[in-house]
């Protein structure tokens, strides 16, 4: 016990040192403020605490689509664009190195010949990396967290839900860089192997959810015959999804669990239509959200889980065995 | 008597690439000692501590350590060990590593501190504990890292070159400190190349070349069969001195008179033959074969076994 605590530390004071550790919470910092800067009022909302403002029908104050909004900014633009896109690269880049940094002739020595076990130390070491995300999501969540109950007066500890699935996308990728770097003591492989992996996930998450609208929902032509045609290509490539890290959907089930106006589970549809105003031609709309929660949680989490524990497990398992 | 602290029977790594770093060592090791391994480069001094703490695996193994079996986790414990061209994390203060290492081996940052202070203290390191590491000089950093190895009070120590690097005043200190641990009952394995190192303070020395040992015994025993006693004179000899001289078994080369053999009592006809013929003796000196000595001639000797 005493040496996980001793291995954790470690990794703490070993984020501490990193430029990019600073810089990356500084952003967040400022990313939260922005956001806590978005105000509502009579009339409609204001920016940068009330610097800007403009009339606005539906988002003022009081109004139940400016908790959409505001809710929406949170999950649908900060979350994918500044938490599971910038941040992760930037956690993937200054994380990268301490698994070959860890496993040097020199120092690896100090760690291993200690009555702990090899299992142990690469666990401890994994999660101790995985900090890196958890001090940054962690520190914005709440940011956003304490913000939502200053726009809209009431707690919503739903938003929290992020940190979590922020936490596995980046284990995802993370695992993928401790395979590799394990395997080859290179920072730089680990890095482009991750990045490999997650446009891969990315470009599959878009193939396979364009061939479930087109084949399955209603508003793309309702063409029957030409809809059967594609389910079997669906399959193909769900069939070939299902092995990667599902990094895009992960964040997204947070719709499903994150609670608007008292209810639970965000809707991208109201929320389009929302922004979109006008505009919107809700006919044009419908099955987003059928088509954003098309697999299961289970699915989801479920597969990416396995697809880490087995990248772990084989990281593991050669750190264990091998001659230092 | 004790059993040795280190018994092994049969240790044997086969690198990847079929380099056979140790061919099948024994060795034993008594507790309380000083026990300096020798070897060349590439010699297998690295491979087998490695073994011993785990670090590597051996390809065939058979022995004990602190009782137990070698690659017994728990026995690490007891056991501290200073790697070769040890490196540090370099955002850590050298107080810290320090502790890092008492936390690796179960004792908490308090259980640890005035061990801590203590041994910053003895390895000269006190004012600069606060200081990364980063900022270290060489010997500095080996000071540090032979703090960390004596943080969980081992009883069994290895030093892998633990002089690398370190200035004279340095090397006396880490002599030093390695008589200070044998009072104190630990047993120091120490690798080294570096021979004066050793004579100074092992009690046995074992000489690895190629994977093999080929000599082990005391210190004492070791160097004691090669015995003799050097005579400066303080004006050269006449030729037909020289011959006599000869006679009585004595050799004689660049004014210096050479006797063969430790014992003090053949030594005296020749003494009263030179104080006869009225030679100035400056001075009279016993050499006994250095280690130095020892260690080129047997690491040639294995040399020149080898069938090529
Ligand atoms: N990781 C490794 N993979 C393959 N061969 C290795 C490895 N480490 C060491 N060797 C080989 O094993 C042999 C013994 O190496 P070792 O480092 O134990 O020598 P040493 O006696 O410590 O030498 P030095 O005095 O230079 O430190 C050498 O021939 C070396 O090339
Ligand atoms: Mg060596």
């Amino acid at each position: 016990m005493i040496a996980i605590i001793t291995l954790l530390l470690d990794s703490y004071r070993l984020l501490k040192a990193r430029a990019l550790f600073w810089i990356t919470l500084g952003i967040s910092g400022l990313v939260g403020l922005l956001y806590l800067s978005i105000g509502f009022n009579e009339g409609g909302m204001s920016l940068f605490f009330g610097l800007v403002s403009f009339e606005h029908e539906l988002f003022r104050k009081g109004s139940e689509w400016a908790e959409l909004l505001y809710i929406g900014i949170f999950t649908k633009f900060i979350v994918p664009l500044w938490i599971t896109w910038i941040a992760i690269i930037l956690g993937l880049i200054s994380t990268a190195s301490i698994f070959p940094d860890f496993m040097s002739e020199g120092s690896i020595e100090l760690s291993l010949s200690k009555p702990v076990s090899r299992l142990k130390i690469f666990l401890t070491k994994y999660l101790g990396s995985l900090l890196f995300m958890l001090i940054q999501v962690g520190l914005f969540t709440v940011l956003v967290f304490f913000a939502l109950k200053l726009r809209m007066g009431t707690w919503n500890p739903s938003v929290l839900w992020m940190v979590p699935l922020s936490l596995l996308v980046f284990s995802y990728l993370y695992a993928v860089v401790v395979l590799v770097t394990v395997i080859t003591k290179s920072t730089l492989a680990g890095i482009l192997f991750a990045l490999l992996i997650w446009f891969g996930s990315f470009i599959m998450n878009a193939v396979e959810g364009n061939l479930y609208a087109a084949a399955y929902t209603q508003s793309q032509g309702g063409d029957a015959e030409m809809q059967e045609n594609l389910k079997p290509w669906y399959r193909a490539s769900v069939a070939l999804y299902t092995v990667l890290p599902k990094t895009k959907q992960t964040i997204e089930f947070g719709d499903r669990l994150i609670t608007v106006g008292g209810q639970k589970g965000f809707s991208t549809e109201d929320f389009t239509a929302a922004l979109l105003g006008a505009e919107a031609d809700r006919e044009d709309l419908e099955g987003i959200d059928d088509a954003v929660r098309r697999n299961s949680g289970f699915y989801v989490i479920g597969t990416s889980l396995i697809f880490e524990g087995v990248l772990l497990s084989l990281a593991g398992w050669l750190f264990c065995r091998r001659d230092f | 008597m004790e059993p040795p602290v280190l018994d092994l029977k049969h240790v044997r790594k086969v690198y990847k690439g079929k380099v056979e770093a140790l061919q099948g060592i024994a060795l034993q090791v008594p507790p309380g000692s000083v026990f300096g391994l020798l070897g060349p480069n590439g010699a297998g001094k690295s491979t087998l501590v490695k073994i011993l703490t785990t670090i590597i695996r051996a390809t065939e193994c058979e022995g004990e350590m602190l009782g137990q079996p070698i690659g017994h986790k728990p026995s690490l414990q007891k056991v501290g060990y200073l790697p070769e061209h040890a490196r540090f994390p370099d955002y850590l203060t050298g107080r810290q590593v320090v502790e890092y290492s008492a936390g690796m081996a179960g004792f908490t940052v308090r259980q640890a501190s005035s061990r801590v202070e203590a041994l910053l203290e003895l390895v000269g390191m006190r004012d600069w504990a606060q200081r990364k590491v980063r900022t270290y000089s060489k010997g500095m950093k080996q000071r540090v890292g032979i703090a960390q190895a004596l943080v969980n009070d081992p009883k069994l120590l290895f030093l892998d070159e633990p002089t690398d690097g370190v200035d004279p005043e340095g090397r006396r200190e880490i002599r030093e400190i390695v008589k200070r641990m044998r009072e104190e009952g630990c047993t120091v394995f120490i690798n080294t190349h570096l021979l004066s190192e050793l004579e100074q303070v092992a009690d046995r020395v074992a000489i690895l070349a190629k994977g093999a040992l080929v000599r082990e015994g005391d210190l004492e025993e070791l160097t004691k069969s090669k015995e003799e006693y050097e005579i400066v004179l303080a004006s050269p000899l006449s030729d037909e001195l020289v011959y006599k001289l000869e006679t009585l078994s004595a050799v004689v080369a660049n004014g210096h008179i050479l006797f063969k053999g430790g014992d003090p009592k053949q030594l005296q006809p020749v003494i009263d033959f030179l104080r006869h013929h009225e030679v100035v003796i400056q001075s009279i000196q016993r050499n006994r074969l250095s280690l130095e000595e020892l260690f080129l001639e047997v690491v040639e000797q294995s040399r020149n076994e080898e069938p090529t």
